[in-house]
C-alpha cells in the first residue's frame, strides 16, 4: 500500500518536473533571452592606446537605446553589457568569460581589435555563441568560415586591393610605396597591395615599416622620399599617420597619400595634423558622418537624444553599422529566438541594403558579409566621396 | 649620398636631444637617491597636458603658460616625493623603484581619465614644419630648439651643481646622506627639491617633444625607454654622459634604420643597454665608484 502510494507520488512529481522543463523550454529556451530582454555583450577599449576606437561600443549602446524606445524587437528590449579591455587581449579573454559565465549573454556584437578578437574566437566558437561584426579587417574571421562568427568589416587585403588599383589604374600613378605597421594589421594591407600590383606586373617602389610604439619615424620618411613614389599608402595607427604628415611636410615630400578605413575619421585627422590631412584619399565601409542617408539622419537624432556628449564621428556611427545585421536577424528569427535559429536567420540575409553599409550577404558557407568600400578624399576637414561602392570581384 | 648621410645624422641628433633631455631628468634623481624613476615619463606627460590645457582651454599665451607649467611640474615632483617615497619605511632602493612604478600607473590613469586617450595636437609656437635647409640638410625650428635647450640645460645644471649652495648640498646628500645631515643640510628637503627639479626638466622635454609625437597618455612610453638606454650608455650618474648618450643613441638608431632595417630600429636601444652593461657597466662618461667599507 505504502509502496503504491509512493509510486504514485513519484509519477506525479516527475510529471510536474517534466512539465516545468517543457514550459521553461518554450518560454525562455536560450541563454541571454528572457521574456522582455536580449542580453548582448561587447568589449572595446575605453582606456589605453586604442581608446579612440572605444566610441564604437558607445555607438552600439545608443543604437540599442533608440531601438528600445521604438518598442524593441518582438517585444524584447536590447541590453548591452560593455566591458573595457584597454586593447589588451588577456583582458578581453577575462571580460568575455565573465560575460558568458556570469552574465550569460546571448551573443556578442562588435568587439574592437584583431589580436583581441583572435584571443576569444575559439572560446566563443566552442561554446556556440554568436558573434557579429568584429571591428577589424582581418581576413581570419571569415576564412575559413565558422558557424557562429559573422564578419562585416571588409578585410584589409580587399581594402588594399581597391586602393592600389585605384591609384594604379584610375589615377594612373605607377610608382606606389607602402608604409605599414609591423603587425597583422599592417602586413595584411601590404599583402593586398603587393598581390594587386603583381596582377599588373608591377611592384611597390618601396615598403617600409614602423613598430606600434615608435616615436621617431624620420629615417622611414627619408627612405620613402628617396624612392620617389607618386603615391604612398599608409597602414598605420592614427598617431603615426599624423606624424608622417608632419615629417613629410618638413622634408617637402608631397606624394598622393592614401590610407585605410581605420584612418577615416577625417575631422579628427585633419585636426591633429593641423590641416596637413587635406587631399588624403581613404576608403570607407559605411556612410560618412555627414551623409544625407535617411538612416544616418535618424541615427544622428538618436545620438542627440541618448548620447548628446558623444562626438558624431566615423567610429561612433560604426557602432550602429556593425549591429544592423544582428538586429535584422533578430527580426527575421521572430519571437522564438535561439542561438541556432538566429544563425539560420543570419544566413538568410542576402543582398541586404537596408543599413548604412553596402549590400550584405551571408550564407551557409559565406561569413564575410560586406566586401565593398567606397573611396573618399579629405577636403578642408570633410570627407568628400570620390567613387561609388566598389566591390572586390 | 653624403647629403643623405648628413640628413640621417642630423635627424638622429634631433631625436637624440629629446632622449637626452629625459635622460638628464632621470640622472638627477639617480645621482641623489640611486632610484630609477619610472614615473619620469608620466610626470612629463602630465605636465605637457597641463601646458596643453593652459594653452587651449584658457587661451593663455605660450610665454606665460610655459613658466606656469614648469612651476606645476616642480610642485608635482615634490608632491610625488612627499606622498609616495617619503612615507616608505626602511626603504630599499628596489622598494623605491617599485613605488615609482606605482606612481607611474596612477599618473597614467589620471591623465586617461582627465584628458581622454584621444590623440591631440599640441599648439606650440615652435614649429616642426618650419624648416631650414642648410646645404641640403633639412632641420626644423623645433629640432634646433631642442638641441639648444638640451645643451643649455646641461650647462646650467653643471653650473648649478658646481657653484650654487643648493647644488653642492644636493651632491653632498647624494654622496653621504648621514654626513650631510650632520653638517646641517636638510636632506629630506633636498630630496624633494631633486624630484621637483627632475620633473621640471621632464616637463621641458615633454613640451618640446609633444609637437612631434603628438599628445596622448602614451606619448612618453617609447621616449622614456630610449632615455633610459641613453642614461645607461652615458653612465647613469653623469649629466654630460646622459646628453652624449642621447645623441649617440639617436644617431645610431637612425643609421641602423637607414642602412640595415627599420623593422629592428627600436631594438637597437636595448641592444645598446645590454652591450654597455656587459662591456663597460659604468657607462661612457661616469667614473665607477667602489664603496669602501
Amino acid at each position: 500500500m505504502v509502496s503504491n502510494y509512493s509510486k504514485s507520488v513519484f509519477v506525479v512529481f516527475s510529471f510536474i518536473i517534466s512539465l516545468s522543463f517543457f514550459f521553461s523550454h518554450s518560454i525562455a529556451s536560450e541563454v541571454g533571452i528572457s521574456d522582455d530582454t536580449i542580453k548582448i555583450g561587447q568589449w572595446s577599449p575605453q582606456t589605453g592606446p586604442a581608446a579612440l576606437w572605444g566610441s564604437v561600443a558607445r555607438g552600439t549602446d545608443c543604437y540599442f537605446k533608440m531601438l528600445n524606445a521604438e518598442g524593441g524587437i518582438h517585444g524584447r528590449k536590447l541590453k548591452q553589457y560593455l566591458r573595457d579591455d584597454a586593447y589588451q587581449p588577456p583582458r578581453t579573454v577575462g571580460a568575455v568569460k565573465e560575460l558568458v559565465g556570469r552574465v550569460g549573454v546571448f551573443g556578442f556584437v562588435g568587439g574592437v581589435g584583431t589580436a583581441n578578437g583572435m584571443a576569444v574566437k575559439r572560446f566563443l566558437h566552442t561554446r556556440k555563441i554568436p558573434w557579429v561584426g568584429p571591428l577589424s579587417g582581418s581576413s581570419k574571421w571569415a576564412n575559413p568560415p565558422t558557424r557562429y562568427l559573422f564578419a562585416l568589416y571588409p578585410n584589409y587585403i580587399d581594402e588594399a586591393h581597391l586602393l592600389t588599383s585605384y591609384a594604379y589604374m584610375t589615377l594612373d600613378k605607377k610608382r606606389i610605396a607602402f608604409f605599414y605597421q609591423n603587425d597583422d594589421y599592417g602586413k595584411e594591407g601590404l599583402m593586398g597591395a603587393k598581390k594587386t600590383l603583381k596582377r599588373y606586373n608591377a611592384k611597390l617602389v618601396h615598403e617600409v615599416s614602423v613598430e606600434p610604439l615608435d616615436t621617431d619615424i624620420s629615417s622611414q620618411i627619408l627612405k620613402l622620399k628617396m624612392s620617389k613614389p607618386d603615391v604612398v599608402i599608409l597602414w598605420l595607427l592614427p598617431k603615426h599617420a599624423a606624424m608622417t604628415m608632419g615629417a613629410a611636410a618638413k622634408m617637402s615630400f608631397k606624394p598622393v597619400w592614401m590610407t585605410t578605413s581605420t584612418l577615416s575619421d577625417v575631422p579628427l585627422m585633419h585636426k591633429i595634423t593641423k590641416g596637413l590631412w587635406d587631399g588624403v584619399i581613404f576608403d570607407s565601409f559605411g556612410e560618412l558622418p555627414d551623409s544625407k542617408h535617411p538612416l544616418m539622419i535618424k541615427y544622428k537624432k538618436a545620438r542627440d537624444e541618448f548620447a548628446p556628449r558623444e562626438n558624431w564621428g566615423v567610429f561612433f556611427t560604426a557602432g550602429f553599422l556593425f549591429a544592423e545585421p544582428m538586429i535584422e536577424a533578430f527580426r527575421r528569427a521572430g519571437r522564438d529566438l535561439t542561438r541556432e535559429n538566429f544563425v539560420d536567420a543570419m544566413e538568410t540575409i542576402k543582398n541586404w541594403d537596408k543599413g548604412t553599409g553596402h549590400k550584405i550577404t551571408f550564407g551557409p558557407n559565406q561569413r564575410q558579409g560586406q566586401r565593398a568600400v567606397f573611396l573618399a578624399k579629405c577636403q578642408k576637414g570633410n570627407g568628400v566621396r570620390l567613387s561609388d561602392w566598389l566591390e572586390v570581384k | 649620398m653624403l647629403s643623405q648621410l648628413s640628413q640621417v645624422i642630423a635627424s638622429g641628433l634631433a631625436i637624440g636631444s629629446c632622449y637626452a633631455l629625459i635622460a638628464l631628468a632621470m640622472v638627477i634623481i639617480y645621482k641623489t637617491s640611486e632610484v630609477l624613476n619610472f614615473a619620469q615619463g608620466e610626470m612629463a606627460m602630465v605636465s605637457t597636458f597641463i601646458a596643453y590645457t593652459l594653452l587651449t582651454t584658457y587661451d593663455i599665451p605660450f610665454i606665460i603658460a610655459f613658466p606656469l607649467t614648469l612651476l606645476f611640474s616642480l610642485i608635482l615632483g615634490m608632491i610625488i616625493e612627499f606622498l609616495f617615497l617619503r612615507p616608505a619605511k626602511d626603504p630599499t632602493v628596489l622598494g623605491l623603484i617599485v613605488i615609482t612604478l606605482g606612481a607611474e600607473m596612477i599618473l597614467y590613469g589620471i591623465a586617461g581619465w582627465k584628458w581622454g586617450a584621444e590623440t591631440k595636437s599640441f599648439p606650440s609656437p615652435i614649429l616642426d614644419t618650419k624648416v631650414y635647409n642648410i646645404k641640403g640638410i633639412v632641420i626644423s625650428q623645433l629640432n634646433i630648439w631642442v638641441f639648444v635647450v638640451c645643451i643649455g640645460l646641461m650647462l646650467l645644471l653643471f653650473l648649478f651643481f658646481r657653484f650654487s649652495t643648493l647644488g653642492v648640498a644636493m651632491k653632498a646628500t647624494a654622496q653621504n646622506h648621514m654626513a650631510a645631515r650632520l653638517m646641517g643640510i636638510r636632506a629630506k628637503r633636498i630630496l624633494s627639491f631633486t624630484w621637483g627639479l627632475s620633473a621640471l626638466i621632464g616637463a621641458v622635454a615633454g613640451v618640446l617633444i609633444a609637437p612631434i609625437t603628438l599628445l596622448d597618455p602614451n606619448m612618453m612610453v617609447d621616449p622614456l625607454l630610449k632615455a633610459f638606454a641613453s642614461a645607461v650608455l652615458g653612465g647613469m650618474t653623469s649629466m654630460p654622459g646622459a646628453a652624449v648618450g642621447g645623441g649617440i643613441l639617436g644617431v645610431v638608431e637612425n643609421l641602423f634604420g637607414w642602412y640595415v632595417s627599420t623593422e629592428f630600429k627600436s631594438v637597437v636601444a636595448f641592444a645598446i643597454i645590454v652591450i654597455v652593461l656587459c662591456v663597460r657597466p659604468s657607462g661612457l662618461l661616469a667614473r665607477h665608484y667602489v664603496k669602501k667599507v
